[in-house]
């Protein structure tokens, strides 16, 4: 069995939809190819690597309530390379939004469906994510609390012999379980998904969330944007204003 | 102020210039949105990418009205419209709020009237109802008060729809 991952952020690195894929990668048998899909020179790359595929697996981020332009040109290039060669594998699909609600991603997942349709593709179906760039965040924090440990044992061992200091690793223990709860229905879904595209059959479509209330949500999202924007400096040029348009 | 944003050829230039204030026309040579959100909090609402969408969410902004007009394309916009679309975030603020029950973006330039879509090309039932919802979503996303979307077989109905 071969599953091709198709990573369609179009950033460079740190991108949401790469965490879910390593993730949904965990949870499936057989080969497996993960390609990037950034600008139309990536298409025939990709294309290639579709044959003798069984299941397509997309991760991306939600535009504008919809697919991004650079992912429709390369499904439309599918769609014909597909017909042309007799591919037949499912298409499934992770996609996430910045808002909270996973349910935004589902005009998304509808257009998936009928390029599925249009290609003679299954569709599989697919998990939509709320929170996705919050949940991305996680990640890096768990990395920053095993730095920690790391770095606490090594102050153990030098001070006081001791290698394994059960404060440091309390405390670990206690992060990563919060950070971990923060993604358990994303966990419980790719694991779910996994288990279909395994079979080979269409798993539905199923929306999730960073588990945590969305007033909190929207505090963090703020103070996240405030930050950047002064790092940034678009925070001292009219952040807000009704910007006009330059005539040149 | 009226704009139309469309993606059919140069021969229905002096139409759509004659049936609105501002005309965007995707032909599909721009570049891709990055998703850097520099137009949130770099440049706010301006993109980084120096070519003619740098300032087209300040258009679509100040728009009373927009009209899409898009080659169906899986019952969503062509590539081309997607672009500009994807590229007119700044529209909104960085700041959430509620809107329709959900998360969205606040409106840089308040509220605005209609979102419509005319969609022109071979088209299944099922496409369409897709594209009445993606249109509806949008609106919501973008503050409009509301959304409408009509099907044509051929660009070349569109004259008394504008």
């Amino acid at each position: 069995m071969k599953t091709v991952f198709i990573n369609c952020s179009p950033k460079k690195r740190f991108c949401a939809s790469a965490y879910f894929l390593f993730l949904q990668r965990l949870f499936v048998g057989g080969e497996k190819v993960t390609e990037k899909l950034r600008t139309p020179a990536d298409n025939d790359r990709i294309l290639g690597k579709l044959q003798g595929a069984n299941a397509v697996v997309f991760g991306l981020p939600l535009y504008v309530d919809g697919i991004p332009s650079h992912v429709l040109r390369f499904m439309e290039r599918m769609e014909t390379y597909c017909k042309e060669n007799g591919l037949r594998m499912s298409v499934y699909v992770i996609a996430n939004n910045g808002f909270i609600e996973g349910k935004q991603n589902e005009p998304l997942m509808r257009t998936f469906e009928n390029f599925c349709a249009r290609s003679g593709l299954s569709w599989g179906g697919g998990v939509g994510i709320g929170g996705g760039v919050m949940l991305n965040v996680t990640r890096v924090l768990f990395v920053v609390q095993v730095g920690l440990l790391l770095l606490n044992t090594a102050l153990s061992a030098v001070h006081t012999g001791n290698f394994f200091p059960v404060d440091a690793w309390i405390s670990f223990g206690k992060s990563t379980a919060i950070l971990l709860y923060f993604n358990l229905g994303v966990l419980f879904y790719l694991i779910r998904m996994g288990r279909f595209i395994r079979k080979g059959t269409p798993c539905g479509k199923k929306y999730t969330r960073i588990l945590i209330p969305s007033f909190i949500f929207i505090l963090f999202a703020d103070i996240f944007f405030i930050v950047l924007s002064v790092f940034e400096g678009g925070i001292f040029r009219g952040w807000l204003a009704k910007k006009k348009v330059e005539e040149r | 102020m009226k704009v139309i944003l469309h993606d059919l050829d140069s021969g229905y230039d002096g139409l759509i210039a004659s049936r609105c204030d501002r005309v965007i026309a995707a032909d599909g040579k721009y570049a891709p949105c990055q998703g850097c959100f520099g137009c949130w909090t770099k440049h706010p609402a301006e993109c980084f990418m120096k070519d003619a969408l740098r300032q087209v969410c300040r258009v679509i902004g100040q728009a009373d009205e927009l009209v899409i007009v898009t080659k169906n394309l899986y019952g969503g916009y062509s590539a081309a419209v997607k672009n500009v679309l994807d590229r007119s975030i700044g529209t909104s603020t960085p700041f959430s709020t509620y809107r329709g029950k959900q998360m969205h973006h606040t409106l840089r330039y308040g509220k605005h009237g209609l979102w419509k879509v005319i969609v022109y090309g071979e088209i299944t039932d099922t496409e369409k109802e897709a594209f009445r919802y993606l249109a509806e979503r949008n609106a919501i996303n973008d503050g409009f008060e509301k959304s409408q979307v009509l099907f044509i077989g051929d660009a070349s109905e569109l004259e008394g729809l504008l």
